[in-house]
């Protein structure tokens, strides 16, 4: 399912989209399998799976440290795209890939790109490549029918903004704060007027991510925004509760909680 | 001659801005202000001062009779170790901390694998009076405990960094997460030709001076230009600030001596000879990584040297073939340290010991050639990583 798709499903719902961030290989391979599935169970509207990468720069510690572990393991793409042959069909919601430049500029845009296509994944952003670097990669994307997420922060200027936007596809990502991911107060104020100017430039959705961890900030930032981004948040919970008992009806409840609309 | 870089910040195919958004404004806000900088007469005067009555400029070039008896070749060294703080990195941190202040920030934070970079960061931050916090891998906290120090005693806070390889890459990061932070009042004071453009390019011209001098010592001394210039190479600032004067002479060879670590197909840190092009901190260039686009750990026991890429320019330099690019082992640094300790008088870092030991196999091909190198650095750092190799064998 394309992520425009999902936005126009959800519209005529009047509904706001839900959108959970996971790192693939985290807290092993197999364990991402029934995360996704439960994710979907949950209620969330869209994936954003990351692929860990060793040198996350735009990412707090929670991050990081999943990531990292994920690596351990051995996650890779090769296993990504292999796991997700196997879910065909069961995960119906759209998924969008979370990548820094470097572990996709070194496997080949075209061939991954192509592996993307066949496991069905929607579209993707790459943390690391602003729009000035982007020329190459949009066309090879659009070749794929791939949805290119950019994002657009609050230092960004409205001139630039207009740029990002027009290479945008699916959504854009606002980023709440500037800084890494992981948990922060928001200052909700501020980000209904630069979501306001956004709409002017844009009538692409407008998500919010970056330090949205509880069901408050959820409910906040869906009031003045077409969707949030959670994904320290989960990936905590994911870190204290994985080694318990009932993990996956644990977890399935705790995303619900969240994402209650 | 080409020049590199372009708008875009490329020299050639390497090079670009690989930042998240939230940085893009900020390196804007660098380039405006480095542009406006070059065409004042007063930034220009105040750093020549500096460069001056602080550091100590110019440096020595000086002949090495000993040295280039034993090896059967003309040999001077460029001796940036004479500099205050004790290497060619505080040309850069003068260049860089003036713009900060023209750029009104409050704050200064930088990376340092060896501490030489913090050091001279922390005593330029003093010397203005700005807050200095410096990033440093927990594993070089331990390797250079005396930097350490000396940074603290400046009033820098030292800020240790655990994750991945506890070395320079890492200090890199957790510099660059700060940043993305705390953009509007602090001030990223990168210490070698890396990064995002335009970093690679400032510093690059901020190290220039190395070769502008020699260019200017070595044609009073000899009447002529060298055969080689050689320089070790790190992140690579020390090395273009030596070569790049020289571009144009084309008779000139540049030789960039990277650290081979163990050796090669070992750990090592020889990113242009065992790397493949990639992006790391923002940059592209040769990176050694996996298969996947992991980045692999570094290894050097010179810290200084211990970083898995290099700046971009050499990574143009290595393609259009205007250098070429060797690797020197650990044991063969120490061997160079030794060397020069014992002929010269002189206590190399040894990152620059790299450089060092390479003349010895240069020599080989190039016996009543002339050679230039570039001491960035001195040895005192380093004496503790010396004396426990030399206990170990
Ligand atoms: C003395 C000395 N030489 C060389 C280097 C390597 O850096 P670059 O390659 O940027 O000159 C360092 C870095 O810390 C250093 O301290």
């Amino acid at each position: 399912m394309r992520i425009q798709d999902k936005f126009e499903q959800l519209k005529k719902k009047r509904k706001k989209a839900f959108i959970a961030y996971v790192p693939f290989g985290y807290p092993s391979c197999s364990h991402t399998k029934d995360i996704l599935l439960t994710l979907q169970e949950a209620g969330v509207d869209i994936i954003e799976l990351g692929i860990p990468f060793s040198d996350p720069l735009a990412d707090g510690p929670i991050i990081q440290d999943a990531t990292s572990l994920a690596l351990k393991h051995g996650a890779n793409p090769d296993k990504l795209f292999s796991l997700l042959e196997d879910l065909k069909g069961s995960l119906r919601i759209p998924l969008v890939i979370m990548t820094y430049y470097n572990p996709l500029l070194h496997y080949g845009m075209e061939r991954f790109f192509s592996k993307m296509k066949k496991v069905n994944i929607s579209g993707l952003m790459v943390v690391d490549l602003p729009i000035e670097e982007s020329k190459l990669y949009t066309k090879c994307a659009a070749k794929y029918d791939l949805e290119t997420v950019f994002f657009i922060t609050p230092t960004t200027g409205l001139a630039r903004a207009k740029k990002i936007a027009k290479a945008s596809k699916g959504f854009i990502y606002y980023v709440s704060v500037t800084g890494i991911t992981g948990p922060k107060d928001l200052g909700y104020a501020a980000l209904k007027k630069d979501i306001r100017k956004l709409k002017e430039i844009s009538r692409l959705p407008i998500c919010v991510g970056f330090g949205i961890h509880t069901p408050k900030q959820v409910d906040q930032i869906l009031k003045i925004s077409d969707g949030a981004i959670v994904g320290s948040g989960i990936v905590k919970f994911i870190a204290d509760h994985f080694r318990q008992d009932r993990f996956l009806p644990r977890f399935k409840n705790f995303v619900s909680s969240l994402c209650i609309k | 001659m080409q020049k590199v870089p372009d708008k875009k910040g490329y020299f050639g195919q390497f090079g670009g801005k690989f930042i998240p958004e939230t940085l893009s404004v900020c390196l804007e806000e660098l380039e405006g202000a480095y542009r406006k900088a070059l065409k004042s007469k007063k930034f220009k005067a105040d750093l020549d001062y500096l460069l001056k009555d602080y550091a100590g400029r110019p440096t020595a070039l000086y002949y090495a009779p000993n040295l280039s008896k034993f090896l059967g070749m003309k040999v001077y060294l460029k001796r940036e170790d004479l500099l205050h703080t004790g290497a060619h990195k505080i040309n850069n941190s003068l260049g860089q901390i003036l713009l900060a202040k023209f750029m009104g920030k409050e704050r200064i934070i930088a990376e340092t694998g060896a501490g030489q970079h913090g050091v001279s960061v922390a005593t330029v931050a003093r010397l203005f009076g700005l807050d200095c916090d410096v990033y440093m891998g927990s594993e070089d906290i331990e390797r250079q405990k005396m930097n350490v120090f000396r940074m603290k005693v400046l009033g820098a806070r030292v800020i240790p960094v655990e994750s991945g390889s506890k070395t320079l890459k890492d200090a890199c990061n957790d510099a660059i997460r700060d940043w993305v932070t705390n953009v509007k009042n602090t001030y990223y004071l990168i210490g070698s030709v890396v990064g995002p453009h335009p970093y690679p390019l400032i510093v690059r011209d901020f190290q220039s001076v190395i070769g502008k001098e020699t260019k200017r010592q070595i044609l009073k001394k000899e009447k002529k230009l060298p055969d080689y210039l050689v320089a070790c190479v790190g992140g690579g600032s020390n090395s273009i600030g030596l070569f790049h004067p020289f571009f144009d002479d084309r008779k000139v060879k540049f030789i960039g001596v990277e650290a081979a670590g163990y050796g090669f197909k070992k750990a090592n840190a020889a990113s242009l000879i065992e790397g493949e092009v990639g992006v790391l901190h923002g940059a592209k260039s040769y990176v050694l990584q996996d298969k996947f686009g992991q980045i692999k750990n570094a290894h050097s026991v010179a810290p200084g040297l211990d970083y898995p890429a290099v700046g971009p320019e050499h990574a143009f330099y290595k393609s259009i073939k205007r250098a070429s690019y060797v690797g020197v082992e650990d044991k063969e640094a120490i061997e160079g340290f030794n060397l020069l300790s014992q002929l010269e008088g002189v206590i190399p870092a040894l990152e620059s010991a790299h450089a060092i030991f390479y003349l010895k196999k240069l020599a080989k091909k190039a016996k009543g050639k002339m050679a230039v190198v570039c001491l960035s650095g001195r040895g005192d750092k380093d004496l503790e990583i010396v004396q426990a190799h030399t206990k170990k064998r």
